[in-house]
């Protein structure tokens, strides 16, 4: 176990290392620094003297490992709209985008398994289809047009919930049910399958046999063993989450980092949208890694791989 | 779920959306940019002030709906086959090269796969597209350039195993070039597979697409676009929901016919993307 998670932990700096990386490429790419900090009219004489001010005169490979300590230290400079830190305007924003993925993770992983019980149980197979094909429709609209349409049936019409903003708990469930549906059909489709895997198992058949019922077998025997796959896939699809978090907190005005990065993109605004993309990637690096080692530990043929 | 069914859905509706996107143009009213002032929000089905018929409607510029769904349409679709060229060629190139040679090559080409996946798409893709300015050419590369890794590991499986069959050892004995071997015996066998993944990737592509132009930073003005389309009804909601709906629904019966697609093309229970995202 303790190679697994060293070989595990170095595997996830190594990644860290490359989007710092990628981050320092974006860097250079959005324009010498110097420039984007000055006015139009900044002389040839002024460009220099802040370049020189901002270490932009020396090699290219000081640079990159001067990067590399900023980066580590938190400090992607000073946003060029607002003359705070660009991290610390990340940071603010980091507790709404984590409440609203989390939110929708549970909510996502409930009703998959809520729905994959029901697929389970019932005899009618006209039941399991019409949950397969609205899981598959729902997977067909892209968030923005789920997340609209919801706060057209919801807010316009029926004036149930808040259409955007953050607060109250209604606040909540209009963007959560949007983004924690997206991925429904790839769990249905995936609990089923191990549902399906865990039914030809030996000790399914000896717990028929010691005459327990169709319930009590799902629930107590299979249901421990089938959750593993689904949580496993699920953890990884929560970094898809934080990506899809961009979207849905445009749609409903949610103050999150991905709203913060769309609005920071239209201002140009590029140490922003380089922290935000930063500590997005580095929470999924990390999410990866805690799952991983989780199912590690639940499940140990995993360490041989 | 039977196999049939998926593959009527997915021909039925994409040969609706084939059909739209190419006869539209050809109709006497077609005029996608044509701004209207006396027809400014005109609903589905009615006529402007000055008389001109609207099957579709208007939006705020007084330009026909139906017109601009059609153009935004061809858009996507472009921009949908120029990405999964992109990608296809990318992805089975590196995979096919990491599975046939293995060693650091294949831990180099692995090894960036895992970096790539390590950056949510979304993220990427707004990162370099706000740095690089959006622009049709720059968004189909873009977009394939980040959707490799999907071909590349199912190129790379496939070639892991071909590597060790008899006709490719026995080529190799007779002094094939790893080269010849890749184009001649890896290439035709992955490419029936590559082209399942295309299709699932396809509707991943235009999903993208529509996101980043809702996003303001996909396909630019004059062009309309079905994600920047959404994007302006979004004001118009509680006045003029047809605004924002009517390109969702071109939307949905794009990537619900390429999904049932790529649903018949595979085998129940294993969609090209879950082997992506499950590593």
């Amino acid at each position: 176990m303790t190679t697994f998670l060293i070989k595990r932990v170095l595997q996830s700096m190594l990644t860290v290392l490359g989007v710092i990386t990628a981050a320092f490429f974006l860097v250079r790419l959005a324009g010498d620094p110097a420039v984007l900090n000055l006015s139009a009219e900044a002389s040839g004489e002024d460009i220099a003297r802040v370049r020189e001010a901002l270490g932009l005169d020396r090699p290219m490979i000081i640079q990159y490992f001067d990067f590399i300590w900023n980066v580590l230290r938190g400090d992607f400079g000073v946003s060029l709209r607002q003359n705070v830190s660009a991290m610390s305007l990340v940071l603010e924003r980091v507790p709404a985008t984590l409440e609203l993925a989390l939110t929708s993770f549970v909510l996502g992983l409930g009703l998959a398994f809520i729905l994959g019980i029901i697929m389970r149980m019932t005899g009618s197979r006209f039941v399991r289809q019409l949950i397969m094909w609205i899981a598959l429709g729902r997977q067909a609209i892209p968030i923005f047009s789920f997340g609209l349409v919801m706060i057209l049936i919801f807010s316009v019409w029926l004036k149930w919930l808040p259409s955007l903003g953050r607060g109250t708990l209604s606040h909540l469930i209009l963007p959560a049910l949007t983004l924690g549906t997206y991925e429904l059909a790839l769990y249905l489709r995936l609990f089923n399958a191990s549902l399906a895997t865990e039914q030809r198992q030996d000790y399914v058949r000896t717990a028929y046999a010691k005459g327990q019922g169709k319930i009590q077998v799902l629930l107590g025997h299979m249901l421990p063993n089938a959750l593993l796959p689904l949580v496993t896939v699920a953890g990884i699809n929560l970094g898809l989450l934080l990506g899809g978090t961009v979207v849905t907190e445009t749609v409903f005005s949610w103050p999150g980092v991905g709203r913060l990065i769309v609005q920071s993109v239209s201002q140009r605004d590029f140490p922003v949208i380089i922290a935000g993309v930063f500590l997005i990637s580095l929470m999924f690096v990390v999410i990866n890694l805690i799952v991983d080692v989780l199912y590690g530990l639940l499940d140990p043929r995993v360490r041989m791989v | 779920m039977t196999f049939d069914l998926s593959r009527i859905v997915a021909v039925s509706l994409l040969a609706i959306m084939i059909l739209f996107m190419v006869l539209t143009p050809l109709m006497p009213f077609y005029d996608p940019y044509g701004q209207n002032l006396a027809g400014s929000l005109v609903p589905m089905g009615e006529s402007s002030f000055d008389g001109k018929f609207y099957l579709l409607g208007t939006d705020t510029l007084g330009r026909d709906i139906l017109s601009r769904l059609a153009l935004a349409g061809q858009v996507s679709a472009l921009i949908g086959l120029g990405a999964v060229a992109v990608s296809l060629v990318v992805g089975v190139f590196l995979g096919l090269v990491a599975g046939y040679f293995r060693g650091p090559v294949e831990t180099l080409i692995m090894g960036l796969a895992d970096l790539q996946l390590s950056i949510p798409r979304v993220l990427l893709l707004i990162a370099v597209s706000a740095i690089i300015g959006p622009s049709v050419t720059n968004l189909a590369i873009l977009l394939g350039l980040t959707s490799w890794v999907a071909y590349g590991r199912v190129a790379r499986g496939m070639a892991l195993s071909l590597r060790e069959r008899e006709f490719v050892l026995s080529a190799r004995t007779q002094g094939a070039t790893a080269a010849w071997n890749i184009r001649k015996h890896l290439l035709p066998n992955v490419l029936p597979q590559m082209l399942i993944v295309g299709s699932y990737e396809f509707g991943q592509i235009v999903v993208m697409e529509a996101s980043l132009s809702y996003l303001g930073l996909g396909v630019q003005p004059p062009l309309p676009s079905w994600g920047m389309m959404v994007s302006e009804g979004q004001s118009y909601l509680a006045l003029a929901p047809s605004l924002a709906i009517l390109p969702s629904i071109a939307l949905f019966i794009l990537v619900a016919g390429l999904q049932f697609l790529s649903q018949a093309f595979t085998s129940e229970g294993e969609v090209a993307g879950v082997s992506e995202r499950s590593k």
